[in-house]
């Protein structure tokens, strides 16, 4: 209960540094904010260039079919990625000054939550403008989100405490996210995956999320919700996990970084 | 009923630091150093050190280099953790273990006010509140707009000063940060810290200025090799004090 009793008290802090993040990002270069928009969308065009090359797909609108997986996939992958980086980013603080440390790991979080809201403009303007419409199940995509976010959430708590004792994990983190891109249905449809390796398909939580995203923009049908639902008290029971674990490790954290 | 006229207890705080001759940072020599004998000594900062602070006291905390007075600084604050003991504080807590810390120098000095000031818990109708003050009292004038990597490190501190003054802590703690500045901005701190003392806030302070020890302080604490070595009158403690290190 002292985490939410933190949260509200260092709110300030929490919005300052989320602000920070999100602006700061682009601060210096020279396309600025325009860069939040350009990299998803080139991103997309090198795959929507090369996959349709190398992987048979019969979907009608493969560039659409990506586009959905794609930006979520991103805020998932940057932010596990930046959660790692994020104490020791900020070690000069850490060493001076008391804070609640949670707020670090969840601004990274909630940051890349607002970039992914933004980006979201990208999938319905592909959905819109390959000739497809937004219909009543784009209302589900708050609830996917908040499955992401939880699940995100009790990640980050977990790799941004274990990585100031193992430097380590940044790399294999790195590594094992690229790994994860492939065993994730992003570039081709759960359903080729034969038989014997379906399992990775459920085992994998991003699985779910993604074929969420896209049942509700591109196949605009309902999502599998007892999944979802599944997934978010995994993602709860994480949280839970990756908070206690993270207020033990906290107390070493100026000593060891 | 009693807790509440304490601000900060300490009870019987061991402190102890590995110090790595090599750290190993990553796996592999984490590996390695399994079969070869780990390198590290143990470093006793602090032994068993319990003291009470109660509200509205200005204690000061002097001792030689390595005594272990920063360290104790660091456990009120709670950014290191004791190894055994416990350190129990009351009330909003306020640290100046290095001024800036935290300072952002892309951002002008009023956006860093309010970085700066969040990281110590306030609101933003808390630091619209406080805004003018802390810029009347950094003296920055028209300064305070531009990137704070354009400061000099005289005005970086000013800046950083008067953030943390500003914050309304109940407990202040100030680890040796008064010795930057100029001779009148120096004054003004001292001043700004009576005032402070006199409206009943609680105020820990290290310092070698024994003078300003002696303006500032009613009690001082001696710390000597991680023990207390004597607690009491500040004036007292201090004469002892010079008498034995000079």
């Amino acid at each position: 209960m002292r985490i939410f009793k933190n949260l509200y008290q260092y709110r300030e802090l929490l919005k300052t540094s989320v602000k920070k993040e999100v602006r700061g990002k682009y601060k210096n270069s020279f396309l600025g904010v325009i860069w939040s928009f350009l990299n998803p969308l080139l991103q997309l065009g090198v795959y929507a260039l090369v996959f349709p090359l190398i992987i048979k797909s019969n979907e009608t609108n493969y560039t659409v079919f990506l586009c959905c997986a794609l930006i979520p996939w991103n805020f998932f992958a940057t932010a596990v990625n930046r959660s790692s980086f994020t104490m020791v980013e900020n070690s000069n603080i850490l060493k001076k000054v008391y804070f609640p440390r949670e707020i670090l790991p969840i601004s990274v979080v909630t940051s890349e939550a607002v970039n992914f809201i933004i980006s979201t403009v990208i999938i319905i303007g592909f959905v819109l403008g390959f000739g497809l419409s937004i219909t009543k199940y784009a209302l589900l995509y708050p609830l996917i989100l908040l499955v992401q976010y939880t699940l995100l959430i009790g990640i980050a708590f977990i790799v941004s405490s274990l990585v100031v004792y193992i430097r380590d994990l940044q790399h294999f983190i790195g590594v094992f996210i690229q790994l994860m891109f492939y065993a994730t249905p992003i570039a081709y449809n759960a359903k080729v995956i034969p038989e014997n390796y379906q399992w990775i398909m459920r085992f994998n939580p991003m699985a779910t999320i993604i074929s969420g995203f896209r049942d509700i923009f591109y196949y605009q049908h309902m999502p599998d919700l007892q999944a979802l639902f599944t997934l978010f008290c995994i993602g709860l029971a994480l949280c839970c996990v990756g908070y206690a674990l993270f207020s033990k490790l906290q107390k070493g954290f100026a000593e060891q970084l | 009923m009693k807790k509440e006229q304490n601000s900060i207890v300490v009870e019987n705080v061991c402190k102890s630091f590995n110090v790595y001759l090599d750290k190993s940072n990553t796996i592999k020599e984490s590996l390695l150093s399994l079969f070869k004998r780990n390198r590290k000594e143990k470093r006793q900062v602090l032994d068993d050190i319990s003291l009470t602070i109660s509200k509205g006291e200005a204690v000061a905390l002097i001792g030689v280099n390595g005594s272990g007075k920063s360290t104790l600084l660091k456990l009120m604050t709670k950014i290191i953790y004791p190894n055994k003991g416990r350190v129990i504080t009351n009330g909003k807590l306020t640290s100046l273990l290095e001024l800036g810390a935290g300072f952002h120098p892309d951002f002008s000095g009023r956006e860093n006010i309010y970085f700066n000031a969040s990281i110590f818990g306030l609101s933003r109708k808390e630091i619209d509140a406080r805004l003018n003050d802390i810029i009347e009292f950094s003296e920055l004038g028209e300064y305070i707009d531009n990137p704070v990597r354009t400061y000099s490190s005289g005005m970086y501190m000013r800046l950083a000063f008067s953030v943390a003054i500003n914050v309304d802590a109940e407990i202040l703690l100030v680890d040796e940060i008064l010795a930057v500045g100029d001779q009148h901005f120096q004054e003004k701190c001292l001043n700004k810290m009576k005032e402070l003392r006199s409206q009943g806030k609680t105020m820990v302070f290290v310092s070698h200025s024994m003078g300003q020890v002696k303006q500032l302080c009613d009690r001082a604490i001696w710390l000597h090799e991680g023990h207390i070595k004597e607690d009491g009158n500040v004036n007292e403690v201090v004469e002892h004090y010079l008498k034995e290190t000079a």
